[in-house]
């Protein structure tokens, strides 16, 4: 195992490296010029070509790259191309409502869709599985921001007893994280249900009955746990979505994360935002990914790594 | 657990606002009544993204940052300039303007505006070619000092639009050069409000600046000014009582606007024609007749009045009104059999047009590109809608691979030089449309003059060149939609899509 | 066969998913009238029987086309695009999650971290860089959306083939003489197949999503061409004073979600070997 965790170590860096340069590769060679996105539409070439010497654009390519990985290690990842800002300060400052969004939302995922996935697969063929697979279906198809407006229209405007937009408090976190959640709360729900499903099924199950537990226990005892590989897969790289890919929920709501701020990068071709977003979504992946990785064998101890 | 309370401070802000019309939030604490002036929230549909006046040409940024800092003179709502921090502004000669200051002035920190200011706010423009503004004023020659109220710029050609290039740069404080990157995280002018805190991208944070040199200006206490991109969050917001003033409504959302209790709707024409560039280095573009059977197959009165729902102007000439220049050259007709019967004589039985639009920017282009593909295509032209985003489109642009461009031009600054010598000179318009017409770009040399009656007439000139040439499709005059809350006082709509706060009182 | 009439799930979802793909198809005779023509005076009719008329029984469009004839067509488009997207991305996952699992050490390592790599992209960048490459078209759009879906299969897969893998029950059929092929055709993959199916069928309306999204920022299909996803994205301006728009788009795809959910469902009841008996 710890030679396992070393190697994984070793390639989590050679994975960073390699997000690095890709990001900054692919940022240059796409067409999109910043300082074009910058100046006003007819500012004459001239201008552009100034503030692209400026802006570092025209050295060649792996200059360029070296003369960023000598600040990054300094802990300067550059200045904002759209904010004249350090790019780092820029997204850190992201950090709080994105944290604040996606754990509300991940908490919602995992409480309601596992206990929405237990109750269908345990009353499966009543009218309980059927409203639960409705719910389900809803879940996976309501465009986001068709939720999230509704939502905004009925309890903001009409009812007013939640604010309409913007990071203030408990309250506004309540309608983007329901928002966020209704799609991977469904898909939780699904993979709980059908995982239970199987589990239920099995000889073991059936042996634990035999001696007398109370059905629930044996439920609940057995049959959850085996059924959290494919589930801890499936959060793991929600989380992940969560934390960048929520651009459209932030757009709804205003709401000033990290989804937003990338995207509205990318378009404004701030290279040094996107490069310090990529780099750090990477780490968090590559993070998450080991963690997943490593709770697969607590969980099952069958699985070993080769 | 403290990273949310630290942004509750956000939360009692807002929380401030609901005021009369909401019941209490739990937990939110209010330290003290709110005086008299009370707190403004705006929620504006785009981004600030520098305090820097002269880092950025964003119509957005200008409005914002004019409540901060002043700059020599402002531009009202119809159309004069008028005094700001400049008394008075004579042209001497066609190279020299004389600039008189104000008396009796000062920052925020309490150091006195003087001539130094000026001089070095101009010059750190021209010479700092870092800064966005800095390319418009390399034809300054020369800013002297007279004496601590005087100030004399020279430039290198006539300079007309230089009055209206300065009401969008706000004046600096000569200390801000020794540091300048700390100075603009925590700015000082002399404007109405004082600068409190930037959130990039979100919101931010102003309070009154209570020596303002305009007795009884500002009339709140604090401002607030929210970025919501999103318009429907917009409205929900203005609807639902937590902010008091937004801009860039569409026309589909006035009449929900209108029947919310509370709100007051309010328009007025822009200082924006759309623009709808050929590319006339390709064959389409090229050729007169295409350009002109396109024009005469486009439908603009249906457009202004199905799809904008009357909430736009027919075009008269590609200056709107209320800007130098603007004069009345006739509406475009709309005859669909003349269109064919053009194309077929100039034998484009077949053509295929590339219609490009920059995603999102302006209200309801898709639709209005659908209409007009609908439209050309009953005249027997295809037409590809290819709606890009931005920076892909600039690329395209520059590269020629387009035969429509959808587009539009707000005059900021309140001054048609800009906009003749970004499109219709030869160097202008080189990685773009490719205009090229030598009697437009002398023209337009000759217009540069201070003496507006002269630019007038030089305007006007080339503007009956371009009615006829149509290197552009004009469809329609914008019209500028905001809504407030009805307990706002004195808010003026403004023509140039500034949302100016200084005189808006909260009842 | 015998079995179906036991579950009706599958029954029941496949005649849904029928249903709706052959009314796609049928779309130039069902459909009331020309999907992409607009028509001025008749912007923005509200659905029959909440204030509109007959002739345009799911209400018009913000250019006066017809609703219903723009979901029929526009379900060819986005039909054929999330379920290519879907097979592509699910088949490649699949693959590439059995070959990490199976061989293990170097090769789940670098696939693994390929992931890794890929994930760390937000799909808008892919997108654009996609788009930069080949310009847009259905079929990039389809290799984007391939692209930003193979990881959730690769790893349910994988994480399925570990936990498989060092079983008894495999043990032994290898120990039988059982090959490689034979192991995973046979054991592993109907073992793999309750998630992989649950993941197919949430797949789809992730990718209608998705392509509406990318449609929206210029990044998809191009207008007027109908498709689930762009009707969305031109509906979420509307959503406050005439929710029609985007509903009925949203309508249908929730209508070939439950059908493929239960068709999902009921398959994976029909062929998981340990409910067999």
């Amino acid at each position: 195992m710890r030679a396992y965790l070393l190697r994984r170590l070793w390639q989590s860096a050679v994975t960073l490296v390699g997000v690095s340069i890709l990001v900054f590769v692919i940022l240059r060679v796409v067409p999109g010029d910043p300082a074009k996105m910058l100046l006003p539409e007819g500012a004459p070439p001239s201008a552009v070509e100034e503030l692209n010497r400026h802006l570092g654009l025209r050295e060649p390519l792996w200059v360029q790259y070296e003369i960023f990985l000598r600040s990054v290690v300094r802990g300067d990842f550059g200045q904002s191309f759209q904010y004249r800002a350090p790019a780092l300060r820029v997204v850190i400052e992201r950090v709080p409502a994105t944290i604040a969004l996606a754990v509300a939302a991940m908490a919602l995922t995992v409480v309601v869709g596992v206990s929405l996935g237990v109750l269908t697969a345990v009353r499966q063929g009543t009218p309980w599985d059927y409203g639960g697979t409705v719910l389900a279906v809803l879940g996976q198809s309501l465009p986001n921001f068709w939720l999230g407006i509704m939502l905004v229209l009925l309890f903001g405007v009409t009812l007013r007893w939640l604010p309409t937009s913007g990071f203030g408090g408990w309250a506004s976190l309540v309608l983007p994280s329901v928002t966020l959640a209704a799609f991977p709360t469904a898909l939780v729900a699904r993979l709980t249900r059908a995982s239970l499903l199987e589990i239920l099924g099995q000889e073991y199950i059936r042996t634990g009955r035999a001696k007398g537990l109370g059905e629930r226990r044996v439920v609940l005892r057995h049959a959850l746990r085996n059924a959290t590989i494919p589930l801890l897969t499936v959060l793991g790289l929600q989380i992940g979505t969560l934390l960048g890919g929520a651009v459209i929920t932030e757009s709804i709501f205003a709401w000033p994360g990290m989804g937003k701020l990338v995207v509205d990068a990318i378009f404004f071709r701030d290279f040094p935002v996107v490069q310090t977003i990529l780099i750090l979504s990477a780490t968090i992946f590559v993070v998450i990914n080991l963690l997943v990785d490593l709770l697969y064998t607590v969980l099952d101890p069958r699985i070993r790594y080769g | 657990m403290s990273r949310l309370r630290l942004t509750r401070r956000h939360f009692l802000v807002g929380g401030a606002a609901f005021g009369v019309a909401a019941r209490p939030r739990p937990g939110r604490a209010q330290s003290r009544a709110p005086a008299a002036g009370g707190q403004l929230i705006a929620g504006l549909s785009e981004r600030m993204l520098t305090l820097d006046p002269a880092n950025h040409y964003s119509i957005s940024s200008t409005s914002v940052l004019r409540h901060v800092y002043d700059p020599l003179l402002d531009v009202t709502n119809d159309d004069r300039f008028v005094p700001a921090l400049a008394e008075s502004w004579k042209a001497l000669n066609n190279t020299t303007w004389r600039f008189t200051l104000r008396k009796g002035v000062r920052f925020h920190d309490g150091t006195p505006f003087t001539a130094d200011s000026v001089l070095f706010t101009l010059k750190r423009v021209r010479d700092n070619t870092k800064l966005i503004k800095s390319f418009v004023y390399q034809d300054i020659d020369d800013v002297r000092k007279d004496d601590d109220f005087t100030v004399t710029v020279t430039t290198k050609r006539p300079f007309g639009s230089l009055p209206a290039h300065l009401t969008m740069l706000g004046m600096l404080p000569p200390a801000a050069g020794a540091h300048e990157e700390a100075f603009f995280t925590k700015p000082v002018g002399t404007g109405p409000f004082r600068f409190l805190s930037w959130t990039h991208g979100d919101h931010v944070e102003l309070e009154a600046n209570a020596r303002y040199w305009r007795p009884s200006i500002p009339k709140v206490d604090k401002l607030t000014v929210r970025f919501i991109p999103e318009l429907s969050t917009r409205a929900a917001a203005l609807r639902a009582g937590e902010i008091h003033v937004i801009d860039r409504v569409w026309p589909d959302m006035v009449a929900t606007l209108k029947a919310t209790a509370g709100i007051k709707v309010l328009d007025t024409p822009a200082v924006e024609a759309q623009r709808w560039h050929f590319q006339l280095a390709r064959e389409a573009g090229k050729d007169p007749r295409v350009r002109k059977a396109v024009s005469l197959a486009i439908d603009r009165n249906t457009i202004i009045k199905e799809l904008l729902l009357g909430y736009a102007r027919p075009v008269v000439s590609p200056i709107p009104p209320g800007l130098i220049g603007h004069t009345t050259l006739g509406q475009k007709p709309y005859d669909p059999d003349r269109a064919r019967a053009i194309l077929k004589q100039a034998g484009f039985q077949n053509l295929t047009l590339d219609f490009v639009l920059m995603k999102d920017l302006y209200p309801k282009q898709l639709e209005i590109a659908q209409a007009v593909a609908a439209m050309l295509g009953d005249v027997g032209i295809k037409v590809n809608i290819r709606n890009l985003e931005i920076a892909t489109a600039r690329e395209q642009r520059t590269a020629g691979n387009y035969d429509l461009f959808y587009s539009g031009w707000a005059h900021m600054p309140h001054d048609p030089d800009w906009y003749f010598g970004q499109w219709f000179t030869r160097a202008g318009a080189e990685k773009m449309t490719r205009f090229n017409d030598p009697r437009v770009e002398q023209l337009i040399a000759e217009g540069r003059v201070p003496d507006p009656k002269v630019r007038q007439q030089k305007y006007e000139e080339i503007q009956k060149i371009l009615w006829e040439d149509e290197p552009e499709i004009w469809p329609y005059y914008s019209v500028a939609i905001y809504a407030i809350s009805d307990r706002l006082r004195n808010f003026e709509a403004r023509r140039d899509y500034y949302v100016l706060l200084h005189e808006v009182g909260i009842a | 066969m015998r079995r179906l009439p036991r579950h009706p799930m599958i029954v029941v979802g496949g005649l849904i998913l029928i249903a709706i793909v052959a009314a796609s198809a049928a779309a130039p005779w069902l459909a009331p009238a020309d999907p992409v023509k607009p028509s001025f005076a008749q912007r923005l009719t509200p659905p029959r029987g909440l204030g509109g008329a007959a002739a345009h029984p799911l209400g018009t469009d913000n250019l006066g086309r017809d609703i219903l004839a723009r979901v029929l067509y526009g379900g060819r488009l986005s039909l054929a695009l999330a379920a290519g997207a879907v097979v592509l991305a699910g088949g490649v996952g699949v693959v590439l999650g059995l070959l990490a699992g199976l061989a293990g050490g170097r090769v789940d390592d670098l696939l693994m971290r390929l992931a890794d790599v890929q994930l760390a992209f937000p799909v808008i960048m892919l997108a654009i860089a996609i788009v930069a490459v080949v310009g847009t078209s259905p079929a990039a759009l389809v290799g984007v959306l391939a692209v930003s879906g193979w990881v959730l299969y690769a790893r349910t897969v994988r994480a399925a083939v570990l936990t498989i893998r060092e079983t008894e029950y495999v043990e032994a059929a290898r120990t039988l003489g059982a090959g490689n092929v034979r192991l995973v055709t046979r054991h592993i993959l109907p073992n793999t197949l309750a998630p992989i199916l649950v993941l197919c069928s949430s797949q789809f309306a992730t990718m209608v999503l998705l392509e509406s999204g990318l449609s929206f920022l210029g990044l998809g299909l191009q207008p007027p061409q109908p498709s689930w996803g762009l009707m969305l994205a031109e509906g979420r301006d509307y959503l406050s004073n005439a929710w029609w728009l985007a509903t009925m788009p949203g309508i249908a795809i929730s209508l070939v979600v439950l059908g493929a959910n239960l068709l999902g469902d009921g398959l994976r009841d029909l062929l998981d070997p340990r409910l067999r008996d």
